[in-house]
């Protein structure tokens, strides 16, 4: 199969807006965790969330062309990361087939919830109305593709926190039998009181800021964020002249088929999606560098993530840790923002340190990186676990 | 150009009678006040009283649709899961929503809001079946299915998956209703009281809102299978000229002559705003090709196209075209090549090249 290049990414998380504030963030150590302040939930201070640490308006503001958007939380999100990756990658020559495929959970939630109760009255009119229609998990997608020229192929997929890691598989499989020159893929999603109280009921999320695959987590915090990566196969380079920045090498989604919301405890799903990762890049798991890990520090995540990692590496566990620490945990951007960070590892060979890890799980003992690393990297596992028992695991490799 | 994809089953769960018999036939069921609501199957033939409690009406007759698909294509454990929907169970959304409110945010019951998750409906497929496998949602509109079906055909491209259960489901809701009605979707209640009355279709702007559950049963080899789709084309708000031309090139790319289609399924709807889509492609078409309407059955949403490959799927088996579909005759005796070409409120546009095997 043809190699897939990474030639652009882009970046909105908790950390703030672009490549750099997340370097910056991560190389120091500083989370991107803490009480809401935009949120319209009576949960905003109770619990720390991985909030971008700006207004909808504010967020408006700083996308450079926006015409074709709706004032939308999760629309300027999208812009934002969108416009980043698209500027690094060269331009797309006439005629060249472009996609984009997007993940979300929420859709437009984030703008419907306050007015949702006055929407259903059939009586109560507003004078424009169209921002009803972000209900849907399309509208954003199609909003995101008109502004940037990327409206002849697009899709959305929602495999709740899978989404984003699912959307890279699938451009990349369009890439690899010639249905798409270049597929821009990622994930958005925004707070909400929807998800937040959805993951509330479930009992998941946790007071404190969250500490990944430590044996006293008690739960996930919730983030939001968006990030997407150009994709382009060698002969797309050759038209484009874009800079490759890291390759996909492998990828997998694997049900395990187990129950509605819970791994397995002994994560048969997360073994299966990372060994069968490793095998499609054609590698040993002796050759992965670092994982970045689901680690959303829930209770069953991280058993069954952990469990899953010492089956597939033994004693020999390459250096994890799981960037939530930082983000906490942005759903169907997840997937995406973790690619984005997978390729910063990559291009700046450096690992980002663990956060708020105290004592590892027993009878697993793993113990993630806790300081930040120069090291030599060439391959990066970075897995995306969901609802459903949605399990999907990607690698990254240095392109040399 | 994707792999065909090879039916080997076809489920429905429709407005119409359509599930028991996996047929379309008369008498035909009218709206349900201004819509068309699902004819729902016996669950009880299906799940225990406390699995139904668990389940909401959308993921139980998705869930029934695919088990009903399966054991048509004598199957249990296909390579992948692959499904899109619009709207996933909207009703657990908006159960979801109020209990938020009505309960400020306190102790909720999660139930709702697993289950507004769009891809709970593959995850419930799965253990039912017990199946470990590939599994994905698409939730684009009117290219929900369309996604699903060219995911399936990439991953038996690459030889990853032999087979694949793909579907779609969506449902309408009162509250849902309400708020596509103030973006212009449907027809006014007196014009659909008009055509109740009169059994004639109006053409005005706005459709009839419908639903429907559909499951294929996909494989990479023909064995056993009766219709098989060659391509899927995808338009994001074309002109119609895009469209004419899109037909052109699709039956260029496979050597196939205008004359060689032997019938063609349209999703025209009677919203006037959008109509002319269809008329284009129909005016392309040659005296040869009958051409079929589905939606007077089913009613509009998002993965309607689904309604339309069923209905061939079944046209398929029974070497024959259905007659009560039919709204201008061709002359073409034999069944082979078909066209399915569907929009969702001129915003997304699919086409799909058929033959009959």
């Amino acid at each position: 199969m043809p190699a897939i290049y990474i030639t652009g990414i882009g970046i909105v998380s908790a950390l703030g807006v672009g490549q750099t504030a997340q370097l910056e963030a991560l190389r120091s150590g500083r989370t991107g965790l803490s009480t809401s302040a935009h949120l319209r939930s009576t949960h905003g201070s109770a619990f720390p969330f991985g909030e971008v640490p700006f207004s909808t308006d504010e967020l408006m503001e700083m996308v450079s062309s926006r015409e074709h958007l709706h004032p939308s939380r999760l629309q300027a999100l999208g812009a934002l990361a969108l416009e980043e990756a698209l500027r690094q990658a060269a331009p797309a020559p006439a005629g060249f087939r472009q996609g984009l495929i997007n993940a979300t959970t929420v859709g437009g939630m984030t703008d419907i919830e306050d007015r949702y109760f006055d929407l259903i009255q059939p009586d109560h009119k507003e004078d424009d109305e169209i921002w009803a229609a972000g209900l849907d998990c399309a509208t954003g997608t199609e909003h995101l593709a008109r502004q940037f020229g990327l409206t002849s192929f697009l899709t959305t997929i929602s495999t709740a926190c899978s989404s984003s890691a699912n959307a890279i598989q699938y451009g990349a499989r369009l890439l690899q039998q010639g249905l798409l020159d270049r597929a821009v893929c990622g994930g958005v999603d925004s707070l909400t009181r929807f998800t937040v109280n959805g993951f509330n009921s479930l009992k998941n999320l946790d007071r404190e800021r969250c500490r990944p695959f430590d044996a006293n987590r008690n739960g996930l915090n919730l983030g939001e964020g968006a990030a997407y990566l150009v994709l382009e196969t060698e002969a797309g380079l050759k038209k484009t002249g874009s800079r490759p920045l890291a390759q996909v090498s492998g990828f997998s989604n694997f049900n395990e088929a187990f129950h509605p919301t819970a791994p397995s405890p002994e994560g048969m799903g997360a073994y299966e999606a990372m060994k069968r990762a490793i095998e499609r890049a054609g590698l040993q798991p002796g050759d992965i560098s670092y994982i970045n890990a689901h680690g959303t520090a829930t209770i069953n995540n991280d058993e069954s993530e952990g469990r899953a990692i010492r089956r597939l590496f033994g004693d020999e566990v390459p250096p994890f840790s799981s960037t939530k620490v930082y983000t906490g945990h942005t759903l169907a951007a997840s997937g995406a923002i973790e690619a984005v960070f997978s390729v910063l590892n990559l291009l700046n060979q450096e690992i980002y340190p663990a956060l708020h890890f105290g004592q590892p799980m027993e009878g697993i003992g793993l113990i993630p990186l806790q300081d930040y690393k120069k090291a030599s990297l060439q391959h990066i596992l970075s897995n995306s676990f969901g609802f459903g028992g949605n399990n999907a695991s990607l690698i990254f490799s240095r392109n040399d | 150009m994707i792999s065909p994809l090879y039916i080997r089953a076809a489920r429905a769960i429709t407005p119409q009678d359509s599930f028991k018999e996996n047929e379309l036939h008369p008498p035909y069921a009218s709206l349900q006040g201004n819509r068309f609501v699902y004819k729902e199957p016996v669950y009880q033939d299906y799940f225990t009283i406390m699995q139904l409690r668990r389940m909401s009406r959308l993921t139980r007759i998705g869930l029934v649709a695919a088990i009903e698909c399966l054991k048509d294509a004598q199957q249990t454990s296909p390579d992948a899961i692959i499904t899109g929907t619009g709207k996933g169970s909207l009703h657990d959304t908006e159960k979801f929503m109020h209990s938020i409110r009505e309960f400020n945010e306190g102790t909720l019951n999660p139930s709702p809001f697993i289950q507004s998750t769009y891809n709970s409906l593959n995850g419930l497929i799965g253990l039912h079946h017990q199946v470990h496998s590939y599994n994905s949602t698409y939730v684009h509109r009117g290219f929900s299915l369309e996604h699903a079906f060219i995911d399936a055909a990439l991953l038996m491209g690459e030889g990853t998956i032999q087979n694949a259960l793909v579907g779609s489901y969506e449902e309408m809701t009162s509250e849902h209703y309400i708020i596509k009605n103030k973006l212009g979707y449907w027809k006014t209640d007196e014009e659909i009281r008009q055509m109740v009355e009169s059994g004639l279709p109006i053409s005005s702007p706005g459709a009839i809102s419908g639903e429907g559950s559909f499951f294929f049963y996909a494989q990479k080899d023909r064995d056993g299978a009766s219709l098989a789709i060659k391509d899927i084309r995808l338009w994001y708000e074309p002109d119609a000229a895009a469209i004419t031309a899109g037909l052109d090139q699709l039956l260029a790319d496979h050597g196939i002559g205008h004359e060689q289609l032997d019938c063609c399924l349209l999703g025209r709807n009677t919203d006037s705003r959008y109509d002319y889509y269809y008329d284009r492609i129909s005016e392309q078409l040659g005296p040869a090709t009958h051409q079929l309407q589905f939606k007077q059955y089913c009613g509009e949403f998002d993965t309607a196209g689904g309604f339309g490959l069923w209905a061939a799927s079944r046209m398929a088996a029974k070497r024959a075209i259905h007659p009560d579909l039919i709204v201008k005759k061709g002359s073409a005796g034999q069944l082979r090549y078909g066209l399915l070409y569907n929009h969702y409120f001129g915003r997304d546009h699919a086409m799909y090249l058929l033959e009959f095997l």
